[in-house]
């Protein structure tokens, strides 16, 4: 009993020092701009952004490569222009990005972002640079009923999630039921389905996507709006009275020049080029590069999360009572939380101390998540093999490592192969999570192409395909193997 | 004077409350074959599991070649099991190797020796069990008497300095109980120690040289097989093979 008090008490320490490690960096911050000097170091400054909102930032594709273009996105240029460095483009969900910008995995944020008074707690706001309005996008059909905000009481609307606009749609539309939808281009197509009446979109960004789908019209959303709601300004970590002064510079140098009304129309000149060819098979690289992200993440997840597994099991049948429990504990955890939430916290988390590229964060992820799984599947089997087996080997004098190696494990493995082989086909769909820290994987194409042709159900019908011959192609490699195993 | 290989000083085996051995004491000398008989809960199974410390004695001492045994750490008695050749009633082969796999895997892996060795080695031991031309099949594709000398075999190659056999022919469908009685025959004149737990009366008679009657958690009655059967010293064994000589 003493040692696992001991134990949970070490435990708590780690936690505590890793809660607080957030805090030091900010003290640190009062002294003098860490972020400034670490950009300067670097020679580079790291944009985050989640660009699906044109015209602000979204994607496009040139010579098959696809690059962010958009206002935010010329705006970021001439900032590390300014600066006198380079700029570095790490795109996420929207709702990472505060949580980027708090653990130093981007030093800026421009993503249309409002400086609300909220979100100024916990990070710094540059100069207002962009003021635009909010707006709703209705069907065409409904022009007659919907004629602004009022008209939405009791229905319902949509936003995209921890933006201005659903606060707005929750707090001025009475009774309205608002869903928060993480990406543009899913906005559009829950108003297209049906599956709400309207979506609450800054201005420009709502007249872009108008413009590109016929069956949608904006109208004035009628809202009572303060300067925190209409504006856009730059975010970055918190004390950094440096990196805060020279965007600023910048942001007045744009004003003074108007180029802001420049930009917007480059973005639109992208916007017509993607329209012009919507068909599937002409965004066929970026279902390919997804795919090759997805097969990455899945082979080396099942590698290391057998290895993990493997591991756990060995250490959870060992005779330290220590090693045991902490193998059951490890394992009762994982299982007990979502994979989305260990996916974070490895990246944003570890990220404080090692700052972890999104896709090597998404590989460990993974499988540490497995190795949870595999590990009981692993016990399992090593349980199921008769006791016999494990008496014959002992008596013949065989030591407890080669008694696994070369008579339990196999036999094991064989008992278990069909209950591992599930695994590992979930792993291929499971990991479709790490989309949400940017790793380029097929989940993640599928919404890049989604936003870049306006269509809504292809993308979906083409990667849920794609899934299912990458799940069925190792469903029948298993098959095979386990045909193998039963006849030698 | 033969030299002592096993000695058991008041071996004492508990499970909870329940006393499987009480206070046993014996000993095996070179080349001795001693059978031990006994009517099913008698603790001769558990009895000789002790001999090589697969169940750990609660009380008592057991020891090998003058070594006890009870006192040695799980490693040493990784080391000590070389010396011991254990042959189970459910041939415990190992499915997921040939038959000449199963042979090799101790000696190469516990004593060192070279696969082309080892095989040899192998080789000649199907040899003398009869097997030879099985060293390729699976045991999976063996019947219950050739698993059970393929088993013999395997114990063999470790060159033990004494066998352990438990119950080797219950499991065993009555026509092929005579080939696996035949191997340990042979083994017998080859001067083997032997201890064989067994319900073969027949054996017991012929061959060994010692019959020690387990019932009630311990040893009753330890005599030749000559004395053994013909006259019983206890009332128990009297019972005992009266009711055996019915069937």
């Amino acid at each position: 009993m003493k040692k696992i008090y001991k134990f949970i008490m070490l435990a708590l320490l780690a936690i505590t020092v890793f809660a607080t490690s957030g805090f030091t960096t900010s003290i640190k911050a009062d002294q003098k701009d860490v972020t400034y000097d670490r950009i300067m170091k670097r020679g580079y400054i790291v944009l985050g952004t989640s660009p699906d909102y044109a015209p602000y930032e979204f994607q496009t594709t040139s010579n098959n490569k696809s690059k962010d273009v958009g206002m935010d996105i010329s705006v970021a240029k001439d900032i590390a222009d300014d600066l006198g460095v380079k700029l570095k483009i790490k795109n996420m969900d929207f709702d990472s990005l505060l949580v980027a910008l708090q653990t130093g995995k981007v030093d800026m944020v421009l993503s249309g972002m409002n400086p609300s008074a909220a979100r100024r707690k916990s990070v710094d706001f540059s100069d207002v640079y962009y003021k635009g309005g909010q707006s709703i996008l209705i069907n065409k059909k409904d022009a007659g009923i919907y004629k602004n905000k009022d008209s939405f009481k009791h229905k319902k609307i949509a936003a995209q999630t921890g933006s201005i606009q659903y606060n707005l749609a929750k707090k001025q539309i009475d009774g309205a039921k608002v869903s928060g939808i993480q990406k543009g281009a899913d906005l559009i197509l829950a108003l297209q389905t049906n599956k709400v009446e309207g979506v609450v979109m800054e201005k420009p960004t709502a007249e872009a996507y108008a413009a590109n789908n016929s069956g949608i019209k904006v109208i004035q959303g009628g809202f009572t709006l303060n300067d925190d709601e209409t504006s856009t300004a730059v975010a970055m970590p918190k004390n950094s009275p440096v990196l805060r002064k020279k965007i600023n510079t910048t942001i007045s140098k744009i004003k003074a020049k108007n180029l802001l009304p420049q930009y917007l129309k480059e973005a639109g000149t992208y916007l017509k080029g993607n329209t012009v060819n919507t068909s599937m098979i002409h965004y066929w690289k970026y279902f390919a590069m997804g795919v090759g992200y997805t097969i990455l993440i899945s082979i080396l997840g099942v590698i290391f999360g057998f290895i993990t597994g493997t591991l756990l099991a060995l250490l959870r049948l060992s005779d330290n009572k220590v090693l045991r429990g902490l193998s059951a504990a490890y394992v009762e955890f994982v299982r007990g939380t979502p994979l989305m939430v260990q996916l974070m916290f490895v990246y944003f988390g570890l990220g404080l101390f090692v700052n972890l590229p999104a896709l090597t964060a998404g590989i460990i992820a993974v499988s540490l998540n497995s190795g949870a799984y595999v590990a009981e599947v692993i016990r399992g089997g090593i349980n199921s093999v008769d006791d016999g087996q494990r008496e014959a080997a002992e008596s013949l004098g065989l030591n407890k490592r080669d008694r696994m190696r070369f008579v339990i494990m196999p036999q094991a493995l064989k008992n278990i192969w069909p209950a591992l082989g599930n695994e590992f086909i979930s792993l291929i769909k499971e990991s479709s999570i790490v989309s949400i820290i940017g790793v380029t994987d097929l989940i993640y194409q599928l919404k890049i192409v989604q936003s870049d042709t306006y269509r809504g159900v292809a993308p979906i019908v083409v990667a849920m395909i794609l899934y299912f011959v990458m799940t069925f192609s190792l469903s029948r490699l298993l098959k095979f193997y386990e045909r193998k195993f039963n006849n030698g | 004077m033969a030299k002592e290989i096993i000695k058991i000083e008041n071996l004492t085996k508990k499970y909870g409350k329940n006393t499987i051995l009480k206070d046993i004491s014996a000993e095996v000398k070179d080349g001795d074959i001693i059978s031990v008989i006994g009517p099913s809960g008698a603790g001769k199974s558990t009895f000789l599991r002790c001999l090589t410390l697969l169940e750990k004695p609660t009380a008592g001492v057991v020891s090998l070649e003058g070594e006890d045994l009870t006192k040695k750490t799980q490693k040493e008695i990784e080391h000590v099991r070389e010396k011991v050749g254990m042959v189970f009633q459910n041939f415990n082969l190992f499915p997921n190797m040939t038959v000449l796999k199963n042979i090799t895997l101790a000696p190469i892996r516990v004593k060192g020796l070279s696969e082309a060795k080892a095989n040899q080695q192998a080789l000649s031991l199907l040899d003398q069990v009869g097997l030879s031309d099985k060293a390729e099949a699976y045991p999976d594709n063996l019947s219950g008497g050739q698993r059970q000398r393929v088993a013999i075999a395997r114990a063999l190659a470790m060159k033990p300095d004494v066998m352990l056999f438990d119950e080797p022919t219950s499991a065993l469908d009555p026509e092929m109980v005579g080939e696996v009685l035949d191997v340990m025959r042979q083994l017998a004149k080859s001067g083997m120690t032997m201890v064989v737990v067994t319900h073969e009366m027949g054996f017991a008679q012929s061959v060994s040289n010692q019959i020690w009657f387990m019932e009630n958690a311990g040893i009753q009655e330890k005599s030749t097989p000559e004395e053994f059967f013909s006259n019983p010293k206890t009332d128990r064994a009297k019972e005992f093979l009266s009711k055996i000589l019915v069937k």
